[in-house]
């Protein structure tokens, strides 16, 4: 097998998704994921206006993200390419919503100001924590405490299988795009008719591929589910590690 | 285009997950009953084949920009509707996991929108009745367009709604739409020829990729009819309090002209007698309660809701009567 393409490229990305860093959490798998869940639910339910609020919880992810040890640059990078439409819709509401709220050295703040730094905020701190899970938490461990949650096996498969052969098709697909990219001149042969060919192709050889996959899975033992984890109840532990986090998250919603 | 944590309330979000959810579960139902092992490794690699596929741009002609197809419509095509919204849905998740794409919360909505819709709605009422067997590639490249376009359009109306419900955005319902559709449209018209070019090149090289789903059977026709109806009962309800409160195009016109939103009652017996007769068995005047003063929401939403289902009653007793009087005559 190839080595694992370089964490600058596309696929890259994708394998070990964020570089990898030796964090580890300090609960179970599965609290992570309810933590994690609760978390954006009391961020989300934060109203409009909450400047403070949002300010307080994000502050949680953050400190997540520099007390784990995961590069940072990659990290924002991530942010900074989900935020167009986050943007948008936070200059949306400074346009909008134009009444006085209060003055800042003698500054009018608008309504409309304050709301677009709640929504932007919020978003950061949501995904934030997201990846900065994502980061900890190997798929393989994640399909495994998605199984132990009571997520059907046939979606916690596709979701391992997806993972899993991204990588081999977007290496294939890279390659596809610099042959055509190279054999292209002044933007001839870059247009949808060429590419939707070269789609095809890539289309056919996936299926030809899913078929030998399919072959090998199931001379080792393959039997329609990669998961053999079923549903479990959680530990005290963790029911003890979710209770406080959501005591937590309680008492920060009251304080600001 | 994927919908954010931020920008959904828990209410809106909550429900979105709850029928994504719901969808997953029979979805996963369905499919374990099949215990087709060869096409379980397919719709992984497939939904692989999407991320792959997004990565390859292409150039738009006369706008100096470039795109990459979004995938879903072809997933339906080749999979079927629940193989389809399992592997959309798990590419979603992956996205939204390790891309930033949207968000834990908004990932109900973004299920709903980018997978349900495809593979539920665009494939079983625009893509298959017009595609029919699929042996003509008019027939494939209309369909690949309208599946497309409408699938889009349907998603970009719902990233609407749900931020609008959610009351989190300032953005005027109306100004939103008018801002989303257009693009939306021009993105699906890109995708649809798109689509029609993978499509017609993978029945070029290898038909038999296109018939992997059973042959085309009529859309489930209670549940069409069942989605058909809480659609239209919660547009009628819900949907009817955000309509706008300005004049339409000829109540403006009647305005600029007249200086009122309705002509006078010019005196005629007849206008009178019609008009008293209507005031007496109209039930619901103006869209609201006989006895409220002014516009209220109750009324408005119990408006929608009564006319959908007078409407549904007038129409299903027409199609009861004419099938019954076809019947008769082709008895010999």
């Amino acid at each position: 097998m190839s080595a694992p393409p370089g964490k600058e490229s596309f696929a890259g990305m994708l394998a070990g998704s964020l570089p990898a860093s030796s964090c580890r959490l300090p609960v179970s798998d599965r609290a992570a994921l309810l933590m994690l869940f609760l978390f954006v639910l009391f961020v989300v339910a934060l109203s409009k206006y909450d400047l403070a609020g949002a300010l307080a919880f994000a502050a949680i992810p953050t400190l997540m993200a520099t007390a784990s040890g995961i590069p940072l640059r990659p990290l924002i990078g991530r942010l900074l390419i989900a935020s167009p439409f986050i943007l948008f819709m936070a200059a949306a509401n400074l346009l909008f919503d134009r009444t006085p709220m209060a003055a800042l050295a003698g500054l009018p703040i608008s309504g409309g100001m304050v709301s677009a730094a709640v929504i932007t905020i919020k978003s950061m701190a949501t995904l934030t924590a997201l990846l900065t899970l994502m980061a900890c938490l190997p798929f393989h461990r994640f399909g495994a405490a998605l199984s132990a949650l009571g997520v059907p096996a046939p979606f916690v498969t596709q979701l391992l299988l997806v993972y899993r052969y991204s990588f081999l098709l977007a290496e294939e697909a890279a390659m596809m795009q610099k042959a055509r990219d190279l054999r292209a001149f002044n933007g001839k042969g870059t247009g949808i008719a060429a590419t939707a060919k070269l789609l095809g192709s890539l289309l056919v050889r996936t299926t030809t591929r899913g078929e030998r996959i399919y072959r090998a899975m199931s001379a080792r033992g393959f039997d329609h589910a990669l998961t053999a984890v079923g549903a479990t109840p959680l530990a005290a532990a963790d029911i003890a590690a979710i209770a406080a986090s959501a005591l937590l998250f309680t008492l920060l919603q009251l304080l600001f | 285009m994927h919908m954010a944590d931020a920008l959904l309330s828990p209410v809106v979000g909550g429900a979105f997950w709850a029928a994504s959810a719901a969808t997953i579960a029979v979805s996963a139902k369905k499919t374990a009953a099949e215990s087709d092992g060869s096409r379980t490794v397919l719709m992984g690699v497939l939904g692989a084949f999407v991320f792959a596929a997004q990565m390859i741009n292409f150039t738009i002609p006369g706008t100096g920009s470039s795109g990459h197809i979004g995938g879903g419509l072809l997933l339906a095509v080749l999979l079927g509707p629940w193989r389809a919204f399992i592997t959309l849905a798990s590419v979603l998740v992956v996205q939204a996991l390790f891309f930033a794409d949207g968000g834990l919360l908004a990932l109900g909505a973004n299920i709903f929108n980018l997978a349900f819709i495809p593979a539920f709605i665009a494939l079983p009422l625009l893509y298959r009745p017009i595609a029919g067997s699929g042996s003509s590639p008019v027939r494939i490249g209309a369909a690949s367009l309208v599946g497309v376009i409408g699938g889009l359009l349907a998603g970009a109306f719902m990233v609407v709604v749900q931020t609008t419900l959610s009351g989190i955005s300032d953005l005027p319902f109306t100004t939103f739409l008018l801002f989303m559709l257009p693009i939306h449209a021009a993105i699906g018209l890109v995708e649809g020829v798109m689509t029609w070019g993978v499509l017609a090149s993978v029945r070029t090289a290898e038909p038999g990729l296109l018939n992997t789903t059973p042959n085309a059977a009529a859309p489930n026709a209670r549940l069409v009819t069942t989605a058909l109806l809480t659609l239209a009962l919660a547009t009628g309800g819900v949907l009817s309090l955000l309509a706008s409160p300005n004049p339409d195009g000829l109540e403006w016109s009647i305005g600029k002209v007249v200086g009122a939103e309705e002509l006078r009652d010019a005196g005629h017996s007849l206008h009178a007698t019609l008009a008293a007769l209507q005031e007496r068995l109209s039930f619901l005047p103006d869209y609201g309660f006989r006895d409220s003063a002014g516009e209220s929401e109750l009324g408005t939403s119990a408006s929608g809701i009564t006319g959908s289902l007078i409407v549904l009653l007038a129409a299903g007793g027409a199609g009861l009567l004419l099938r019954r009087r076809h019947t008769g005559e082709s008895r010999p």
